[in-house]
């Protein structure tokens, strides 16, 4: 009977090509939009949060207890080799680098701004987030003497210095002197990390201790996991063993990217919500047709013994038919154009200064997760029983002697 | 021992209780033993197909009941009424009303299909039907691609072929030309002979009443005339 139900329901989906093809269509590029625009969403998100993760906080970042709310140069971790060595051995862990952070003054002949000094190991720093991948202009070094600085892109255009030219670095050592040492630009670097490009510059690990009377210890230590969903486990651990340590994950450093983040989701359900509409008002319209169209010859088929069932297993397959070739068009649409946006990017940098302001790249990378295409059959299925229900209640009002006698 | 089909006072109002109420049958009394072939005639509005709709089942009459086999059949929910339509009771319909996307074997298999019977069950069935009739050619066509006769031919086929205890015919001949008209005929009768179905058919048709074995005629709703013919 299933032969019968199908060859009953593709007859009358292609009794009508264009208007089959046209609710097709609507599925297919709505759901294709739907895609684009998550994948993008979401990756550009990502991005951020990629960013600040490899940039600055790590995906777990350590202080010592009281630096953050006192923002005090002399609350530093001291057993770092004991922190480094737990970290090494520690399969969650995918690498982690030391640094000496403090708040001071940029200047320059004519210009000066607040900075945030980062004391770093540029080798540790490649490996661990790739800093070296954010390089705009000049080199990844501090220069043969170690008397170099790396500038943030926006800071420097700020202070209009290049690189070649000389700044000063001013801030408060841990004996509570003010010192001041003089660097020169060697490179300057575009996270779109808003905090490090507007106020970061980086300098050598041992100048930073010698600049700021440090003799033992950082003031952070920045890990990166393999998998986020290890994070709670190590956090907990290291906060037993560590007493003396605060531990911050990185959406407690960076809040907004964790909204942007959890935006995406109610996002996303709201164009599954549009794309279940469109579905299902199409396929209505459809489907309602298609049964006032064939009244008569339900009417016969039940006349002669159907069962309604049976009637609605056709109506169903017609409609499951429409949505179900929407949804595999769309979705060949949809993984193209993320695969290819994953690829090559979606390159805005006629709108970079625009982007840059609110820490975006130019060039945006999609994303692709098997979830999306789940979620859209989800809502297609869903649209494809919904559009048959009143179309259904219609023709079963409708009694065979009467459809019968409808000319 | 009681008749195949009885009918007790089976009466039908249309619009009841309104200014367009219409008696469409009054107090219609009814028996028929089984491997009858009658035919009911009577002028248009006499309450020919009102009356066999509500024996198939395609209609609740107003008043009355409706026995087929020891079953009643008025008051059943309309699940058991299809089961009985699909299991003892086969139509032809003036207009043929064939399933216009299935081929003539499918539409002839349709109700066997429903029965669950199986494919080999169903070929069979279909050829011997078939042949009888005459159209074991036409199996594979569609009824946009066959003649009128041949469309009515494939609609007895149908109504046959799931072998149903009463086969009701709601003038099968109306769209036929008379040569079709007596071949369609006497080919049910042949049915009748073979197959032992009892065939209750309306039709004002002269033809068809001069092939009657029982002829009753209606007017204006009730019964005017039941003779035994042949």
């Amino acid at each position: 009977m299933y032969n019968f139900i199908c060859k009953i329901a593709w007859a009358s989906l292609s009794r009508r090509p264009t208007r089959s093809l046209l609710v097709v269509l609507m599925i297919a590029l709505s759901l294709w939009g739907l895609l684009f625009m998550q994948g993008l969403y979401e990756g550009m998100t990502e991005q951020m949060i990629n960013n600040a993760i490899r940039s600055d906080s790590g995906t777990l970042t350590l202080f010592q207890k009281g630096y953050r709310s006192e923002n005090d140069i002399n609350k530093l971790i001291t057993n770092e080799d004991r922190i480094a060595g737990k970290l090494k051995g520690d399969p969650r862990v995918q690498s982690f680098t030391k640094r000496i952070k403090q708040d001071g003054l940029i200047a320059t002949a004519h210009y000066s701004r607040a900075a945030k000094i980062y004391g770093i190991n540029l080798e540790s720093e490649k490996t661990h987030g790739r800093l070296d991948a954010y390089l705009q202009e000049g080199e990844y070094g501090f220069g043969s003497r170690g008397k170099g600085a790396i500038v943030g892109a926006t800071l420097a255009r700020k202070l209009k210095v290049t690189v070649g030219k000389k700044i000063i670095l001013s801030a408060q050592t841990t004996d509570g002197e003010v010192t001041s040492i003089a660097l020169k630009v060697t490179g300057t670097i575009q996270t779109n990390n808003m905090q490090m490009d507007d106020f970061g510059v980086f300098i050598d690990l041992e100048a930073a201790r010698t600049f700021l009377n440090i003799r033992q210890g950082v003031t952070q230590f920045c890990i990166i996991l393999h998998e986020e969903n290890q994070l709670s486990g190590l956090q907990h651990e290291l906060e037993n063993e560590f007493a003396a340590l605060e531990t911050f994950r990185w959406d407690e450093l960076y809040p907004a990217l964790m909204q942007s983040r959890e935006m995406m989701g109610i996002f996303s359900y709201v164009m599954y919500l549009l794309v279940f509409c469109v579905a299902t008002l199409g396929i209505f319209g459809v489907i309602l047709v298609s049964v006032l169209e064939r009244t008569r010859e339900f009417g016969v088929m039940l006349a002669i013994g159907s069962e309604f069932l049976l009637i609605g297993k056709i109506v169903f397959f017609e409609s499951f038919c429409l949505g179900l070739i929407g949804f595999i068009t769309g979705s060949f649409l949809g993984a193209g154009t993320l695969y290819y946006f994953s690829v090559h990017g979606l390159d805005l940098s006629h709108f970079s200064a625009g982007l840059e302001e609110f820490g975006m790249d130019a060039v945006m990378y999609s994303i692709i997760k098997p979830d999306y295409f789940l979620t859209a059959f989800l809502a297609v299925l869903s649209a494809t029983l919904l559009s048959i229900i009143l179309p259904l209640r219609v023709l079963q009002k409708s009694k065979p002697i009467e459809a019968i006698q409808k000319i | 021992m009681p008749n195949f089909l009885q009918l007790q006072k089976i009466s039908k109002i249309f619009n009841p209780g309104k200014e367009t109420e219409v008696f469409g049958l009054t107090n219609i009394n009814l028996e028929i033993a089984k491997g009858e072939f009658v035919v009911l005639s009577g002028p248009s509005g006499s309450g020919k197909t009102t009356l066999l709709n509500i024996i198939g089942g395609l209609d609740a009459p107003s008043n009355g009941e409706v026995q087929l086999d020891g079953l009643i059949l008025t008051g059943l929910k309309e699940k058991a009424l299809a089961r009985e339509r699909r299991d003892h009771i086969g139509f032809v319909f003036q207009a043929y009303n064939l399933i216009p996307v299935l081929t003539a074997r499918e539409n002839i298999q349709y109700i066997m299909k429903l029965q669950k019977k199986g494919g080999a069950e169903c070929d069979a069935r279909v050829l011997e039907v078939t042949t009888k009739l005459g159209i074991d050619t036409l199996l594979d066509k569609l009824p946009n691609q066959m003649s009128g006769g041949q469309q009515q031919r494939v609609a007895v086929a149908r109504a046959v072929a799931s072998r149903p205890q009463l086969i009701l015919a709601d003038e099968p001949t109306a769209n036929l030309d008379s040569k079709t008209a007596e071949e369609l005929m006497d080919m049910m009768l042949q049915l009748n002979e073979d197959e032992g179905v009892t065939v209750l058919l309306s039709s004002h048709d002269p033809l068809v009443i001069s092939k009657a074995k029982r002829h009753i005629v209606l007017k204006d709703g009730e019964i005017l005339k039941d003779e035994i013919v042949a």
